[in-house]
């Protein structure tokens, strides 16, 4: 238990040298996959399936397929769009924000937390996108394109925010992924001996020879890719909290979503991060490189962002009550004890109080137990989305609109599909592209800098 | 490890420091007095301007000791007591505290029972705007403020000595208890001292955006005394400029988390335009208000944005200074554009001049402060351990 | 062979971050300018032992942010306040606060595609594949755990005897000498490449044509086409006749086409209104519908005088005291109604159009018998627009 604080943790563990890591981290992308591998890819791609059936009815016979209607006419697709795309502010967070704090320990989970943040996000689109119905007509309206009608998109909408915010953000995580992968790709280009894989590889790294004239500019370019991910990514979930906040509906129509709706997609994001990031690291020995210090460090920033959203939650129904709005009190009040009583307690369990575990250090260093926790952190998150988007609507301001929603089995075979989408794409991901970044962890690993950097010379 | 800290050599700062800042001190009680006299609504609106500026250099600072704690940060080490005295008004608070509290029925139209008898909406609110309840709060708020203000540095300064470890371990419990207790205790004192002035008001992100505004300010008093010290040699000599770039940084985020949040709110009443949540905003657009709310976007968010937006600003000692002064100078007007618009009352040219002896004063008693302490204990934290970690931080 | 290959330069392995910075540091002191170090990661403070001025990718992000955000800025505003102005939720037309995410967004994009792009292009000179280094021994050990240094030919101090000594002396582990690869040519029109491009082509263009044509008509894609309503002047059998559109119910009035109420009356003595006020656009639509149909016989100041020479009878002169006495509906009822040789001109004009003539008529008529009240105003409006 007694820490030493002047001395500095080893990011990576077990004093491997540069070439054990690149064979290390290489292995996978080496090797045959095993049974266990495509057991996994059959059972995600078996979820994707019952996706793509949901998706072929909603497509066919339109969005009644769906179970809402007035007076809730958000339901699953936005709760699942408001979920994917907070999953994926993790990886951003942890790719772009650490880095700029210079936490060496992102290194280890960067490039995975990366993809999951592109997956995510591709989770993510397919629900507004198949919202609008006839989606295949959706850029009509999406997009500002000079048209007959003389129309322009309605640039006032937060809706059109979204379409901005989530692509630009898509694009972006995609550069920045890919800018971390070229280095990579270049190590991989000279160590493979296939040579279909040369070229693919050669053809990715862009020509890139390792010059320090090229790192050079590299190094600047990653920190101001850094510099402007970070702004966007609270942009992204900020707007994604417009959708909601610009409105006048009580229980919607509150100041503090912007910042609590990111402190909530990070804390979901990071429970899914560690999810997938625990079989990972066992699956592909990985644990040097991911180690328990790190999974700790995240457990922490789930400790501390689920207290933010405890926050949000106290701050919103405290100025429920001050704000002397009768409507206000009533949304607040209908949340906690009406007929979706169920729905916000497990939502309050689950952020709240499950997180509250973590204070204990052995349970941040317990793999297993942390692994539940971040499950209920996850399933925590859906439901937040849905206490929010339903029990506002479901309470018209007329009593005589006043509904009960329930979704519908396409409902729930869209969630299951995205879900399925979502590990097929990790499961792909980890076996054709580094799911470490190599010259990152390489640049940390012991005796990797110069003695005396800096100062000195 | 070597112990290269004991190269610190400690350094009495200047007799002519405290004299400037027992100077400044006495011109704002002088000053604060004969406004009091001359116009007491006016004096007691802007002596809880000034007390709002101490109490938001205060409690940011004592919440980024805590965040480097509990962060594990080591940058910062060599800087702790920097922060640390800035953060040292913290217990005087309650003294200070007094003069709004005799004047509640100047400052807050929720304590007049004759009004909130008539005003259905205040009726409501009444079980937590009252005068009772407010003191119990204030009491309880400044008391933990005051307890981990004195447990943090009493174990950093016991650290000086005994180089115990275990003391940063007992400290980063603490911090972790703290941060939490923090964003309930702010927020409070955001509604009670600034929100409630206008009591019909509510906005569910005021505890933030006062935490934005409070860290800015701490950070800016920080940053100007560190490049202060350390161009006068105070500090340790192994600091770089890499220091520097953290603060600057820091800076720069939170200029931009303020901004961030200043829209977030106006934002969304402006679109969903409520009167009930409007009118606080349109207080703020009539007569030549318009003109701070309008400044206010350019004075807090773009000129700083511009100052520190490139990287070898970040580590420029002029423009770190600049920048920190701006910051503070902007958090002034922040609390200004936050405080006075409710002040209805007669104002006279006199007394709004003399309304700024309250802000001189308050800098004077920081400055003073600051000396004293300085006079105590180390202006570095010598037996932290990781003092030489932080030393050796480079980018 | 080996003497014909052209010599990029020469190359030294070194073990530790440490030795690569001292040969780095040794190699720029030395004064060799054309050199590069290759390293598996970045190491620190080599951009100080290679003495590289800072790298200036910044300003390419700046310009194109800022274009970004002024891009995004003129183009809502042009949209929203100019080009198709509407009133949304009470908000003005240039609704700022409005705009500042989508202005956010656009400058984030463009900067951060704009810095890989520069990065690419301007900073490493396009990608290379067939760059000399590529594939030789030194590529694949600073690819992993080596660090290199590389000196080119093309170096102004450039001797090969002297810097395997220089490199010697540092510690190198190895030293190699890169050879330019041999060219080899590259054909436009190889076979491969033209089925390649034909292969493409055809693929691109076989979905464009079955997406357009084929699918967007199949069930659901054509559920916006093919919708359960009676289309105009389609078959229904729901009725007897099975026609699909049905005759109006009597008294329906087609928009723009409101009866006249004295069609056919002569002269009526309580004629209609004029609800138009002779504005500026009025009396300008007026003119010009008064040139094209009434000025062949009335002539183009109302005198009477047909440019027809006789060809059709003269019209009488609009200046007549009947003529100016009536009421605005009386001359409206001649368009409408027509009157002796003159036919109705109701199918050429509109009702707006048909009082914009009457007024346009009246402002002739005020023209030809000018008061004296009249020619003052006349001469003080030329006055101010002489001085102008």
């Amino acid at each position: 238990m007694n820490i030493d604080y002047s001395q500095e943790l080893p990011v990576v563990e077990g004093r491997l040298s540069l070439r054990e890591i690149d064979d290390l981290i290489a292995r996978p992308m080496d090797e045959k996959p095993n049974k266990k591998y495509f057991l996994a890819l059959s059972f995600t791609l078996s979820l994707m399936s019952i996706g793509a059936v949901s998706v072929a009815l909603t497509l066919y016979y339109g969005i009644g397929m769906w179970g809402n209607n007035q007076p809730v006419g958000w339901a699953f697709d936005i709760v699942n769009f408001v979920f994917w795309v907070g999953i994926g502010h993790a990886g951003t967070l942890i790719s772009a924000i650490l880095f700029l704090l210079r936490q060496k320990w992102r290194t280890g989970i960067a490039r995975f937390a990366e993809a999951m943040t592109i997956f995510a996000v591709m989770c993510a689109a397919i629900f507004p996108v198949l919202h609008t119905g006839r989606m295949w007509v959706a850029v009509v309206y999406l997009l500002p394109y000079p048209n007959q009608h003389g129309l322009w998109v309605n640039f006032t909408s937060p809706l059109i925010w979204d379409v901005f915010a989530v692509s630009t953000y898509f694009t972006v995580s995609l550069v920045f992924w890919y800018v971390g992968l070229i280095p990579d790709f270049a190590t991989l280009r000279d160590r493979t001996a296939s040579k279909i894989k040369k070229v693919i590889y050669s053809v990715f790294s862009l020509g890139w020879r390792h010059s320090h004239r090229n790192w050079q500019h590299y190094e600047k370019s990653y920190m101001l890719l850094a510099g402007f991910a970070t702004p966007l990514v609270l942009s992204v979930h900020t707007i994604v909290s417009f959708d909601f906040a610009v409105s006048i509906l009580p229980g919607w129509h509150t100041t503090i979503f912007p910042p609590y709706f990111v402190a909530g997609a990070i804390f979901s994001g990071f429970a899914m991060v560690v999810t997938v990031l625990i079989f990972v690291r066992k699956v592909f020995d990985l644990e040097n490189i991911i180690t328990i210090n790190h999974l700790e460090k995240m457990n922490k920033v789930i400790l501390a962002t689920g207290m933010m959203v405890g926050y949000a939650y106290g701050m919103e129904f405290f100025i429920a009550w001050y704000s002397g709005n009768p409507v206000e009190q009533f949304a607040f009040i209908n949340r906690a004890f009406g007929p979706y009583a169920w729905a916000y307690w497990i939502m309050v369990s689950c952020n709240v109080i499950f997180p509250q575990f973590f204070w204990v250090k052995k349970i941040r260093r317990s793999v297993p137990l942390m692994l539940i926790i971040a499950i209920f952190v996850n399933i925590g998150m859906w439901f937040e989305r849905f206490v929010i988007t339903v029990t506002s609507l479901h309470r018209d301001f007329l009593p005589s609109s006043w509904g009960y929603y329930t979704p519908t089995l396409v409902d729930f075979g869209v969630l299951i599909g995205s879900f399925g989408l979502f590990f097929t794409l990790v499961l792909l991901f980890t076996k054709t592209l580094p799911v470490v970044s190599i010259s990152e962890v390489k640049a940390v690993a012991d005796g990797a800098q110069p003695s005396h950097h800096g100062g000195d010379h | 490890m070597s112990h290269d800290n004991l190269n610190f050599v400690k350094k009495e700062l200047p007799t002519g420091f405290k004299n400037l800042g027992l100077i400044l001190l006495l011109v704002g009680i002088v000053g604060g007095t004969i406004s009091f006299f001359l116009n007491a609504e006016q004096a007691i609106f802007n002596y809880l301007l000034a007390f709002m500026f101490l109490m938001s250099i205060g409690v940011g600072a004592l919440f980024l000791i805590s965040l480097e704690y509990v962060a594990g940060a080591d940058w910062s080490t060599p800087l702790r007591r920097v922060i640390e005295f800035s953060a040292s008004v913290i217990p005087y608070l309650i003294v200070l505290s007094i003069p709004i509290l005799l004047n509640l029925h100047t400052l807050f139209h929720w304590s007049h029972t004759d009004v909130v008898a008539t005003d259905k909406v205040l009726q409501g609110k009444s079980p937590y705007l009252n005068e009772m309840f407010f003191a119990i709060r204030v009491v309880v708020v400044f008391a933990i403020w005051g307890l981990f203000y004195f447990l943090f540095t009493k174990n950093s300064k016991k650290q000086d000595i005994t180089k115990d470890q275990k003391l940063t371990s007992i400290n980063i419990k603490l911090s972790a208890v703290f941060i939490p207790l923090f964003a309930i205790t702010a927020s409070v004192a955001a509604i009670d001292f600034m929100m409630s002035l206008e009591p019909h008001w509510f906005s569910t992100i005021f505890g933030v955006y006062f935490f934005s505004g409070s860290v800015l300010a701490a950070l800016s008093v920080i940053t100007y005394a560190t490049v202060k010290l350390r161009e006068g040699g105070y500090l340790h000599p192994k600091m770089v400029d890499d220091h520097y770039y953290s603060l600057g940084a820091l800076l720069f985020a939170f200029v931009n988390f303020w901004g961030y949040i200043a829209f977030s709110q106006y934002m969304l009443i402006w679109y969903a335009n409520l009167p009930e949540e409007t009118f606080w905003f349109l207080a703020r657009w009539e007569g030549s208000w318009i003109f701070i709310s309008l400044a206010l976007i350019v004075v807090h968010f773009l000129v700083p944005y511009s100052v520190l937006l490139s990287q070898p600003a970040k580590m420029d000692s002029k423009k770190l200074k600049f920048a920190a002064l701006w910051i503070l100078f902007a958090h002034v007007l922040d609390l200004y554009w936050l405080i006075l618009p409710t002040f209805h009352g007669e104002s006279n040219f006199v007394n709004t001049i003399l309304g700024f002896s309250f802000i001189i004063g308050a800098i004077g008693l920081v400055m003073l402060l600051f000396y004293f302490n300085a006079k105590k204990t180390n202006l570095v934290p010598i037996g932290d351990p990781k003092l030489e970690k932080g030393l050796n931080f480079r980018l | 062979m080996e003497q014909q290959k052209k010599v990029f330069g020469l190359a030294a392995l070194f073990d530790s971050p440490d030795s690569i910075i001292k040969a780095a540091k040794t190699v720029t002191d030395k004064g060799y300018k054309n050199f590069d170090v290759h390293t598996p990661y970045p190491v620190h403070g080599m951009d100080k032992a290679m003495k590289l001025p800072p790298s200036k990718l910044g300003y390419v992000t700046l310009t194109f942010g800022l274009t970004g955000a002024a891009i995004a800025l003129l183009f809502m505003y042009w949209t929203m306040s100019v080009d198709y102005p509407m009133i949304i939720g009470g908000k003005p037309f240039f609704a700022f606060p409005a705009f500042i995410p989508v202005t956010f967004e656009v400058t984030v994009l463009l900067a951060t595609l704009s810095t890989v792009i520069g990065m690419i292009t301007f900073f490493f000179y396009y990608p290379d594949n067939s760059h000399p280094i590529h594939d030789t021994n030194y590529m694949k050990s600073v690819s992993i755990d080596k660090f290199g240094v590389c000196i080119e030919a093309t170096d102004s101090k450039y001797n090969e005897e002297e810097i395997s000594k220089l490199f010697a002396d540092l510690g190198a582990k190895s030293t190699e000498i890169i050879y330019f690869a041999e060219k080899v040519d590259r054909k436009i029109f190889e076979p491969k490449f033209i089925t390649l491009l034909i292969v493409t082509a055809s693929i691109v263009s076989g979905v464009a044509y079955i997406h357009l044509n084929k699918i967007l008509y199949l069930p659901p894609f054509d559920w916006m086409m093919e919708q359960s309503r009676v289309n105009v002047q389609s078959m229904s059998s729901f009725f007897n006749d099975n026609f699909g559109m049905r005759t109006p119910v009597k008294g329906t009035v087609a928009r723009g086409f409101l009866p006249y109420e004295f069609a056919g009356v002569n002269e009526p003595s309580s004629p209609l209104a004029n609800p138009f006020f002779p504005s500026k656009e009025n009396l300008v639509l007026g003119e010009k519908k008064y040139n094209t149909f009434c000025s062949p016989c009335h002539g183009n100041f109302g005198d009477g005088d047909s440019r027809l020479n006789g060809q059709f009878p003269l019209p009488p002169s609009l200046h007549t005291t009947k003529a100016r006495e009536w009421q605005d509906g009386n001359l409206y009822h001649i368009i409408v109604n027509g009157q002796n040789v003159m036919p109705s001109y109701a199918s050429q004009l509109n009702i707006e159009e048909r009082w914009a003539i009457v007024n346009y008529i009246r402002v002739l008529q005020r023209a030809k018998n000018a008061s004296d009240a009249d020619i003052q105003e006349i001469k003080k409006e030329s006055v101010k627009n002489v001085s102008r």
